[in-house]
């Protein structure tokens, strides 16, 4: 086992990659009565053409099929596992992303038994036609609810504008028709293929003894059979750094209208430190030149271009990047023209200076000490940048090396018009 | 739990020493009566407090300084809870103990009781500009409900439940009581906040508690003053309705949201709270409860189905995402796991699931500063010396005669759906 010290943060992480390939990493938090315990695989919305494990041909399989999945883990032939849970009085769930799924539970009590409960029922999949059937009422009433969301209508809605090919464009719980083709041999063969150690990481982060814990994970696994580990075959289509749709409207039933400027990142296909950088670095350039300090911010807030609802972010995995920024406005077209001079400025003459850096950097290494007091946090952001090549822990050091340079490549990846769009929800007539 | 210390009568400070964090958490909590017009121009204040003061003139200033100490935030919110109004100032910063160089923590106490005490004043009054901004945010903070169909449903569902009532006051007021606000009657509405709120102190942290507790008398200079036992207890209607008030509203939609209003005489205070508590528990509030497993898991009617229970104003609440066709049906069956209830069909498998999830709850909030704040805030009212322990004990000792004679305590007053335009 490993054993990596942080001095200035006062923690420890143990790390180990087992035989079966499972990596398993351990953090103790002093003080927390609670045990956050995430098992992630790296199989997300986007992984839909693959080779399945032990065949030659590549298959394309159900949109929102990993979704779909993670909901049957959950049926096993004895009943539903929340139930065993509960009597331990674990607080479980699980969630689908573009990249990966992740089951997770947090408890005050009985550790080990919630670990085993979780290996378990994630190890040992169950999938029948009957439960594969009676899932699909579910998971269409679960679209529904995102249908009538506005903001999340307005979320996709710019992906979908931007990519051409690239799966990321697809809903990640697929739709009502997808769902009703997917079958209990497809969750197999997609379990199969994805669910095996070698593609999982198995995170601790609480209240927990690592040694012992460490001893108990390798236990379980070593009494579990699994096949080899081999490399995983995806498949993913050419993609252009331009946008596929300029701009696109949808009608809602809103009060004010909702806007959203989608920029693309050109693809590179970095991991590790690379995109370590790029990732802070890009969050840093939002900051400067959209954040709560910025001229962009005080003249559109107090004109009232924007408002509460203004907010920014920037995605990147390996595969694909983006980045938003969007508010409710009664004025789309101003507050499209402002963010558009906003980044010509920027490109013409380079606004943020080293004082500017230097206080963001203040800023972003406080924000972070603040989220290690959530185990939350750390369990779903560690495995995120577990699956990159990039360690959570890196990121203090990481940041207090940035420089503006590396702001400025930052920007040039998502700086190009070609690679802008708009979305808007408006409001829809009085009927 | 929290060491209480009085700094003036209607003042208190609560603090904690804790090693769990590597920030200082602090709350100034300005507690008064909820009523809807204050309710207003205390939440326009709120946003006016936290923009600037007489330090930093600007808001740019203000957050610029509060990045250069390691990202200080420091915002105010307001929220309600029973009869109450509470307007919350909140800070946290990095311990210094884990800043390579320099400390922050004076200079945040400092910026705290600038904000408090030092607002961004023109001509005795606030800035107009700033006022006529924020108001205008308010409003569209309020309109913005409309947008979410799942919160909307909620309104209108306490609306209907508790028309005058505080339960259906909203905690930022109506778009009506922001408009008559002017920068003169925010400023009385200031003045009157710091001179007769109730206000409690708390800070939790990695710190010396007899220094810190100086730093505050210093800095902190409130007056005396007169509070009011505002612990709330609902008038419950005084003929109980038997007929259940039946209401659908329509909107461009396609889930059909379903909100039932029950409403039970066991409140925050009440002695059978614990019971009420496990009993909405096996009812809807646990993805192993009666509502979860046969709305969702055996009738595959709905992605959500679940029941929470508003303490302080006696109301327990339904919620389902459903196709709006399938109303009655989801109706009933929803009826039907009450009734359950209500005939004592009741396992120990559900009582013991029932009771390690509330306690997994309650020992998870205390994981943070601020859930150690919000519990202990809320529950020392009903005693100074809480800790999560009491609860636990509680539910302990529940038993399933208690579940099933609480559950007849729980009568249903309203059904509200709102669904799409194209059904029905």
């Amino acid at each position: 086992m490993e054993k990596i010290h942080f001095d200035n943060l006062q923690e420890t992480l143990y790390n180990e990659t087992l035989e079966n390939g499972l990596e398993v990493y351990i953090l103790p938090k002093r003080g927390f009565s609670k045990t956050f315990v995430t098992f992630t695989t790296k199989y997300g919305s986007i992984d839909r053409t693959f080779k399945p494990r032990d065949k030659d041909e590549t298959v394309t399989v159900p949109d929102g099929i990993a979704h779909f999945l993670e909901h049957k883990m959950f049926e096993k032939e004895d009943g539903d596992v929340f139930q065993k849970f509960s009597v331990k009085g674990a607080s479980a769930n699980a969630y689908t992303s573009f990249t990966r799924t992740a089951y997770l539970f947090s408890a005050t009590d009985h550790l080990y038994d919630n670990t085993q409960i979780l290996l378990d029922f994630v190890q040992q999949p169950y999938f029948t036609e009957k439960t594969v059937e009676k899932e699909k009422g579910i998971i269409a009433q679960e679209i529904t609810m995102y249908d009538d969301q506005p903001d999340w209508r307005l979320y996709f809605g710019t992906i979908e504008n931007m990519f051409h090919n690239h799966p990321v464009k697809i809903d990640i719980a697929g739709t009502v028709e997808t769902i009703q083709d997917i079958t209990a041999e497809h969750l197999y063969e997609c379990y199969d293929t994805f669910y095996h150690p070698s593609n999982m990481v198995l995170f601790i982060v609480g209240a927990v003894d690592p040694e012992q814990m460490m001893d108990f994970i390798k236990n379980d696994q070593t009494s579990k059979t699994f096949s080899e580990p081999t490399d995983i075959a995806r498949s993913f289509p050419e993609e252009e750094n331009t946008v596929a749709i300029k701009k696109r409207t949808l009608k809602m039933d809103v009060l004010k209208p909702k806007f959203n400027m989608g920029f693309k990142v050109k693809q590179n296909h970095i991991e590790g430190s690379e995109m370590l950088i790029q990732e802070l670095a890009s969050g840093l350039v939002l900051d400067l030149l959209f954040g709560r300090t910025s001229k962009f911010y005080t003249s559109c807030y107090n004109e009232g271009i924007i408002d509460e609802s203004f907010s920014y972010e920037v995605t990147l995995e390996n595969d694909f990047g983006f980045a938003m920024v969007g508010s409710d406005t009664d004025d789309p077209e101003r507050l499209e023209m402002t963010i558009k001079d906003t980044l010509k400025l920027a490109k013409k003459e380079w606004p943020i200076t080293d004082i500017e850096l230097q206080r963001m950097k203040k800023k972003k290494i406080g924000q972070f000490m603040r989220s290690l007091n959530s185990t939350d946090f750390i369990a779903n952001q560690f495995t995120h940048y577990a699956f990159n090549n990039m360690n959570l822990f890196d990121v203090i050091p990481t940041l207090e090396k940035l420089t503006v340079q590396n702001l400025k490549d930052a920007f040039e990846t998502f700086a190009d018009e070609s690679g802008h769009t708009v979305f808007t929800i408006t409001p829809a007539e009085e009927k | 739990m929290f060491e209480k210390i009085e700094l003036q009568k209607g003042v208190s400070l609560y603090i904690r020493k804790s090693e769990q964090f590597k920030t200082i958490n602090f709350s100034v909590k300005f507690k008064t009566e909820l009523n809807q017009d204050s309710a207003a121009s205390r939440t326009v204040l709120s946003n006016v407090l936290q923009d600037s003061n007489a330090q930093y003139r600007t808001e740019t200033e203000f957050r610029n300084q509060l990045d250069e100490l390691y990202g200080t935030v420091l915002y105010t919110d307001v929220g309600k809870r029973g009869a109450s109004h509470i307007f919350t100032v909140n800070a946290e910063c990095v311990n210094d103990e884990f800043l390579t160089q320099g400390a922050v923590l004076d200079e945040v106490i400092g910026l705290i009781s600038a904000v408090i005490f030092e607002p961004n004043i023109v001509n005795g009054v606030f800035d107009e500009a700033i006022v006529n901004r924020e108001k205008r945010s308010i409003k569209e903070r309020i309109r913005s409900i409309y947008d979410d169909k799942s919160r909307y449903a909620q309104k209108r569902l306490l609306e209907l439940l508790r028309p005058d009532g505080p339960a259906s006051t909203s905690t930022y007021g109506t778009e009506k009581d922001v408009d008559a606000i002017t920068a003169r009657s925010l400023f009385e509405t200031y003045t009157k906040m710091i001179q007769e709120d109730e206000i409690d102190i708390y800070i939790v942290g990695d710190i010396d508690v007899k220094t810190m507790t100086e730093k505050v008398k210093k800095l902190f200079h409130f007056e005396s003053r007169e509070v009011q036992d505002r612990t709330h207890t609902p008038e419950r209607e005084v003929n109980v309705k038997h007929e259940e008030n039946h209401v659908m509203e329509q909107q461009d939609m396609k889930q059909g949201k379903l909100h039932l209003g029950f409403s039970t005489p066991i409140t925050f205070t009440h002695p059978d709270y614990v019971k009420m508590q496990m009993t909405n528990g096996i009812f809807g509030g646990f993805a192993h409860s009666k509502l979860f497993m046969n709305v969702r898991e055996k009738e595959s009617m709905a992605y959500y189905a679940s029941s929470s229970y508003a303490a302080h104003y006696g109301l327990v609440f339904v919620t389902a995402g459903i196709d709006a066709e399938l109303e009655e049906k989801a109706v009933n069956l929803i009826k039907q796991q009450l009734v359950a209830i209500q005939q004592g069909e009741i396992t120990d498998l559900e009582l013991e699931q029932t009771r390690a999830l509330l306690t997994n709850g309650i020992k998870s909030a205390f994981d943070s500063a601020r859930g150690q704040i919000e519990v202990f805030d809320q529950y020392k009212e009903l005693d100074e010396h809480f800790s999560p322990e009491v609860l636990i004990k509680g539910w302990q000792s529940v038993t399933k005669a208690d579940v099933q004679e609480m559950a007849t305590e729980i009568v249903l007053e309203v059904v509200y759906l709102l669904s799409g335009r194209e059904s029905n």
